[in-house]
């Protein structure tokens, strides 16, 4: 059997569960963001579409922790780099693309076709290690990446979660010889549909090398369709890329459509019909002690006790779960009042959520001043 | 933006007393100021603001008082101040009262009107009361089971860090 050399152990692999996690976390607030800058009353079916594919983001983050308990690891989103600092970094083959925060647009959908584009090898390279190795500047979020080492690179997403595939089935296959498992995780820490609504997907319990797989090829044929394919495997669903090229094409795609060819209906897209976000913003370019910067990074700190809440329910409390909807539809609410707002000093630019979760050293002085007071 | 819209939006923040950052996050604020040109005339708009221009400073302790007695208690610009307020909290526009149409004349677009779908969605009443509107922006399933968020007004002593705190007490995260 042909191994990948890149994992080597049983904690190596739950660091790539980890870095799983990581990345399918990153792509939320991306398109979370473009998809409330639109503005009421416009772009529905644009709307609609990143609705749809940001729950099954969320799905695919609450399956790598399910995989990651599987084999006895701790899910733990409130480490300081699991949200990424925006622009972050995604391979693409020989290179990497940055993905940001960005309003609804022909820019942002460019970047979501890269982030959900299937990346096939060239046919001289497919012999080759799975890792590439390139330098990146310290302070660059690198996603799909080694998790001990930075600078090497997946070719592809999908060669990611192949690694952690071909671990799987190898860590699994030696551990039986010996009369054990992997497997070794608590099965009531695992989060199924019945926490879970609207799932985009089903939620099955992960606790043997079959269910694992499948787990993975859920998150795998979601984003990038199956082996080229438009639909997914059971051909109900439309994989990512085919979605937001709908948008692109100005499209649908009905059963039988070639890639890059969709028949169906036609859709709308008012490419002005989004708020004027400025890109990346970050908390330090928002004036002190403006309404807009206080805003900022409450939101910020909502975000953080949110990803807390998701943690224990990984943890061990899926019913959590349930709790953090209504969270969910706050953010909504205060990231719709930040992208809606003038960025004072930036005229024809907005505000915007800028994820700054444990890395935002505003927010640390207002926490300790709080503290001070109490 | 425009002297024009800031001086409509300092005006609308103390008549709602809602802060100018929750006025603008409505995405009306441009809306609301032409919904005024629009049915009472720009003049009358301009009367408003030059009205609320001309009040003491934000310091001065006689300020409300003058609010009361040049706007709020004015003939001409009571009425129209008040269905201003009315707009911002419910997104439609309240036809002016009977009086003031015998006063000053007939406007022809003054009926009462919702002003657009998403300015139903976005009326303060729903944010002043912990709601949301009925058919639009969903709390989430279970979310009544947690008791509504009131927000904190200029003058009150409730701090806006206690009413967002209240979810994470529930779930047991935060003591």
């Amino acid at each position: 059997m042909h191994t990948h050399s890149s994992i080597r152990t049983l904690d190596e692999l739950k660091e790539f569960l980890h870095e799983a996690m990581r990345l399918e976390h990153a792509t939320i607030p991306p398109y979370l963001t473009a998809l409330y800058s639109i503005k009421p009353g416009v772009n529905r079916d644009a709307a609609q579409i990143l609705r749809v594919i940001v729950v099954e983001e969320m799905l695919h983050l609450t399956i790598a922790a399910n995989v990651l308990n599987a084999i006895g690891g701790t899910p733990d989103l409130r480490r300081p780099d699991f949200v990424v600092s925006y622009p972050a970094y995604l391979p693409d083959g020989e290179t990497d693309f940055e993905v940001g925060i960005q309003a609804f647009g022909r820019e942002a959908l460019a970047t979501f076709l890269k982030i959900e584009r299937p990346a096939i090898r060239p046919e001289n390279l497919k012999a080759g290690n799975p890792l590439i190795q390139r330098r990146t500047a310290p302070h660059k979020s690198m996603l799909g990446s080694h998790p001990s080492n930075n600078e090497m690179h997946f070719y592809s997403i999908g060669e990611f979660y192949m690694a952690i595939v071909c671990s799987l089935k190898e860590f699994e296959a030696k551990a039986q010889r010996e009369g054990g498992t992997i497997f070794t995780g608590d099965i009531s820490r695992q989060v199924t549909s019945e926490y879970y609504y609207s799932g985009g997907g089903e939620l099955l319990p992960v606790f043997n090398l079959k269910t694992a797989l499948d787990a993975l090829e859920l998150i795998i044929e979601q984003g990038e369709g199956d082996g080229g394919g438009i639909y997914d495997g059971d051909e109900h669903e439309l994989a990512h890329y085919y979605r937001f090229d709908e948008l692109v094409k100005g499209r649908y795609y009905i059963k039988g459509d070639k890639p890059g060819h969709p028949t169906g209906p036609q859709l709308q897209v008012d490419w002005d019909g989004a708020y004027p976000i400025k890109p990346n913003l970050k908390v330090a370019e928002i004036p002190d002690g403006s309404e807009l910067r206080a805003a900022t990074i409450a939101f910020n700190h909502r975000y953080g006790d949110f990803l807390k809440l998701l943690t224990l329910a990984y943890n061990g409390q899926p019913s959590l779960l349930l709790e953090a909807v209504p969270i969910m539809f706050e953010f909504r609410n205060m990231m719709l009042e930040l992208i809606r707002n003038p960025l004072p000093g930036h005229p024809g630019l907005n505000g915007s959520p800028t994820y700054e979760i444990g890395r935002d050293v505003a927010a640390q002085e207002v926490a300790s001043q709080a503290e001070a007071v109490a | 933006m425009s002297n024009r819209i800031e001086i409509f939006l300092t005006l609308s923040a103390e008549l709602t007393a809602f802060s100018r950052f929750d006025l603008l996050g409505t995405g009306l604020a441009e809306a609301y100021l032409g919904t005024l040109d629009r049915v009472v005339g720009d003049d009358i708009t301009d009367t408003l603001l030059a009205a609320f221009v001309a009040l003491p400073p934000p310091e001065d302790s006689t300020r409300s008082q003058a609010l009361r007695a040049t706007i709020l208690g004015n003939e001409l610009l009571g009425d129209v101040a008040r269905s201003l307020t009315k707009l911002w909290y419910s997104g439609t526009w309240f036809e002016l009262s009977y009086a003031w149409t015998q006063r000053f004349g007939p406007k022809p677009a003054d009926a009462t009107f919702v002003v657009s779908p998403d300015a139903y969605v976005e009326g303060l009443l729903w944010k002043a009361i912990g709601a949301h509107p009925a058919g639009a922006k969903a709390p989430g399933y279970g979310s009544w089971a947690y008791p509504p968020k009131i927000p904190a007004f200029p003058g009150s002593s409730t701090a806006k860090s206690e009413a967002i705190s209240v979810h994470l007490q529930n779930a047991g995260i935060m003591s």
